[in-house]
């Protein structure tokens, strides 16, 4: 089958037409070989450009014309129980330059730039230069996390004198407006990350993600409108809610810095905890740091020694002794004792804090007077380890997992190492260490009727980097002593601030039932006690009602009168009056416990020896 | 059938191609070309030239409104942008006023205090819950610290081997020396 081809090359041998023009055929011809070159040529350039290395091609036009430029997340607020901000972002700009632009006109601008903006003038002139470290061709940060106002002003000055290639982008910065207010719980965020508190261990909640942007610019820097530009929009952070009452705990944190500084104390701490819920409404930290300013402070301070540092509680540890053997139904708060000014026991003596014969001590007076004697003759009544496992019902020795990393779990002696020896010093609170949230924890569960509820620092729930679940809404409760050993308890440790059989008249608050306890450890230092000590308080207001527990550690005071109900107590009264005012809370207007404090003939049973 | 009929055709014009190739071209049919008739030319080119015109004339208003719009939106975002970052200066000066601490040192520049005890006031009966008590400066804590203190080491925890459990059993009388120092007790 063969078809005749139409013949474009012409008829040699027909007349010609056009002769003015040439023949078609040749015109035809001349044109198709031109064409045919050109396409040549395009083709070679296309095989060029494909087939041999066709990457570094397109990475080199990258690299000549792509910005990708990173879109920061807008990080997660950490808020107080009421909203007000702890650690919040502001809207802050990058300052970006364009190298290529500004190398030509570096010195000037750096001097510019470096004066407006606070910054290091050869480093400004680096990054204008484009030697800086990380620099591309077109892209490179002059300064990060400056407050909007202040960049734009910076660029507007720059761009008035004429400058060119100077970029602005977003760039959240993090603010601290409450500075020393809970910085030991919020932690902050240093130029490359979080370094501690919440900002660190929720870092996952509160980061965020960042977005990218892509996109093409002309010879100029300036940006093509139309040219090839990707986005990824960025994820902003969750915001994380704190049971923490900011003004409760300023008030708490200048309390307790005005006493450890009138002591001349080491460091100390104070909590105030809602009773009903196990929320912590204060974790005050003395000394602490600004957070919008943490190199100011040493290391050591920029943490929660609350958490972190373990001691031995001393005689607030009497309330989970005495409580757990009330429960066990081994004695009541009218236990009559016969208590000798020392007790010897295998190889060691036990004194009380002040010397005396043998006195008829009800089991309340134990208390109100803090007897280390009466309490270890009254636990002598323990089965053997049932001590141990009330302590460990009431935490000790547990994380109490409140979202902060870095806590302590505290020391409690486990059961192969509970000697009869070892029992004797648990019962007054040495031999054994806590942390002082561990330990409000415990004296909570008796304000709470005896039952105990893990402490809260998150309101709602949040996830930590390890993958924890902490928060309110995970706090299980669980039930130590009946409502009956609570309630005698709570009796006993009315008797604490009463003036006339207690300890602490320092902690009274007029009109209010109040019960505490009063502490004073000597410290463990490195592992042996070197005659410095740590005083407390712990109790709860109103007694018979309770709404808040408040315990306050000072460790090591050196200066003036030293004791559980001197140097802790009136930060307790104080701390404890605030937080009853400023919740409300009235008075319960029933009588205070009148419990004998000591018995037999010829002495005052509502007195002290 | 068609085909058949088809080669026999063929053949036979290839043999008259063979026989007298000048009288088949001759004999050949072909088409006579159609007389052209000649258009004006100059609505033609008067039409182009409007499209073209009209093109490009639209195309610049295009490019030019276009160009207005970004100029006025590039206007408008700085503005948007420069009133956020005054909204947000505006918002940081508002919460370093509302700083527990600042409000605190102005109160007590003015001469406040926090008072001591609390008190209760029922309203509708005018009773009073609680022991109201004059407010002096006692309850209000110093703001600010006298002197920085050097950080001590951190206090180690409880040893609870048998070389410490003997270190305690020799102190253990300890608070015994401090109860001078007490004026209450632990």
């Amino acid at each position: 089958m063969r078809r005749t081809e139409p013949r474009l090359d012409g008829n040699s041998d027909e007349p010609s037409r056009g002769t003015r023009r040439g023949s078609p055929s040749l015109r035809l011809r001349v044109g198709f070989v031109l064409i045919a070159m050109v396409l040549s040529a395009f083709g070679a350039r296309l095989v060029q450009l494909q087939g041999f290395d066709p990457h570094a091609y397109a990475q080199a036009a990258e690299k000549e014309n792509l910005v990708t430029q990173v879109l920061p997340a807008q990080r997660g607020e950490i808020l107080d129980r009421n909203g007000e901000p702890l650690a919040d972002s502001a809207d802050g700009l990058m300052i970006t330059a364009d190298p290529s632009v500004t190398a030509k006109t570096a010195p000037a601008l750096a001097t510019l730039l470096a004066n407006k903006l606070n910054l290091d003038y050869t480093s400004v002139l680096t990054d204008l230069q484009g030697k800086a470290k990380g620099a591309g061709p077109h892209f490179v940060y002059v300064a990060r996390r400056v407050p909007a106002a202040k960049a734009k002003a910076a660029v507007a000055a720059a761009e008035a004198k004429g400058f060119k290639g100077l970029y602005t982008a977003d760039d959240p910065i993090r603010e601290y407006p409450a500075k020393d207010v809970a910085a030991n719980i919020v932690g902050f965020l240093g130029t490359d990350g979080p370094l501690a508190g919440l900002e660190q261990s929720l870092n996952g909640e509160l980061a965020g993600k960042d977005g990218k942007e892509t996109y093409e610019v002309a010879d100029q820097g300036t940006r093509l409108p139309l040219g090839p530009s990707t986005t990824v929009k960025p994820v902003d952070g969750t915001d994380v809610h704190l049971t923490i009452d900011r003004d409760l705990q300023w008030y708490a944190q200048r309390v307790l810095q005005q006493a450890d500084e009138k002591s001349d104390a080491l460091n100390g701490m104070a909590i105030v905890m809602d009773v009903k819920t196990g929320e912590v409404l204060a974790l005050a930290d003395d000394p602490t740091f600004d957070a919008s300013d943490p190199s100011a402070s040493p290391k050591a301070d920029r943490g929660a020694r609350s958490l972190s540092e373990v001691y031995e509680p001393g005689s607030v540890e009497k309330i989970l002794t005495l409580s757990s053997l009330i429960d066990a139904g081994k004695v009541t708060d009218r236990t009559k004792l016969s208590v000798p000014g020392e007790l010897h026991r295998e190889d060691t003596v036990i004194h009380d804090w002040f010397p005396h014969g043998i006195i008829p001590f009800t089991l309340a007076g134990v208390i109100a007077q803090s007897s280390n004697i009466g309490t270890v003759l009254a636990s002598d009544r323990f089965g053997t380890g049932q001590l141990h496992s009330y302590l460990e019902k009431f935490g000790l020795g547990q994380r109490t997992n409140v979202g902060l990393t870095g806590e302590s779990p505290g020391i409690l002696p486990s059961m192969s190492q509970w000697t009869h020896e070892i029992q004797d010093r648990v019962d007054f609170g040495q031999s054994v260490s806590v942390n002082a949230l561990q330990e409000i924890s415990a004296v909570n569960a008796v304000a709470n009727g005896g039952v105990r509820i893990d402490p809260s620092l998150i309101l709602g729930k949040a996830v930590t980097n390890t993958g924890q679940v902490v928060g309110t809404d995970v706090a299980t409760s669980h039930r130590v002593v009946s409502q009956k050993a609570a309630t005698q308890m709570m009796k006993m440790m009315e008797r604490v601030p009463d003036p006339k059989t207690g300890t602490a008249p320092q902690t009274q608050i007029p009109g209010y039932r109040v019960a505490g306890k009063t502490g004073t450890a000597q410290r463990a230092v490195n592992g042996r006690y070197d005659g410095s000590l740590t005083v407390s308080y712990a109790g709860f207001a109103p007694a018979d009602n309770p709404r808040f527990t408040v315990y306050v550690v000072v460790n090591d005071p050196r200066k003036g009168a030293i004791g559980g109900g001197v140097t802790a107590g009136p930060v307790w009264q104080k701390i404890m009056s605030f937080a009853l005012r400023r919740y409300g809370v009235p008075p319960t207007n029933t009588k205070p416990s009148n419990l004998p404090t000591m018995w037999g003939k010829g002495v005052n049973h509502h007195g002290r020896p | 059938m068609s085909s058949t009929a088809a080669t026999a055709a063929r053949s036979v014009r290839r043999l008259a191609a063979w026989a007298d190739p000048v009288a088949l071209r001759r004999a050949r049919l072909t088409v006579v070309p159609r007389p052209r008739a000649r258009a004006p030319r100059l609505p033609f080119v008067a039409l182009v030239s409007a499209i073209l015109l009209g093109g490009v004339i639209g195309l610049l208003m295009f490019n030019t409104s276009m160009q207005q719009a970004a100029f006025v939106e590039n206007k408008l975002s700085v503005q948007a942008s420069n009133l956020a970052a005054r909204q947000q200066a505006l918002q940081s000066d508002i919460q370093r006023l509302n700083d527990p601490q600042t409000i605190a040192a102005k109160a007590q520049a003015q001469g406040m205090v926090i008072p001591l005890d609390p008190a209760v006031l029922h309203v509708p009966d005018g009773k009073v819950d609680g022991v109201p008590t004059p407010a002096t400066a006692d309850n209000t804590p110093q703001l600010w610290k006298h002197q920085p203190k050097p950080t001590a080491p951190v206090a180690g925890g409880t040893s609870t081997s048998t070389k410490s459990t003997d270190k305690l059993a020799k102190q253990a009388d300890a608070p015994k020396h401090h109860h001078k120092l007490a004026a209450s007790a632990g």
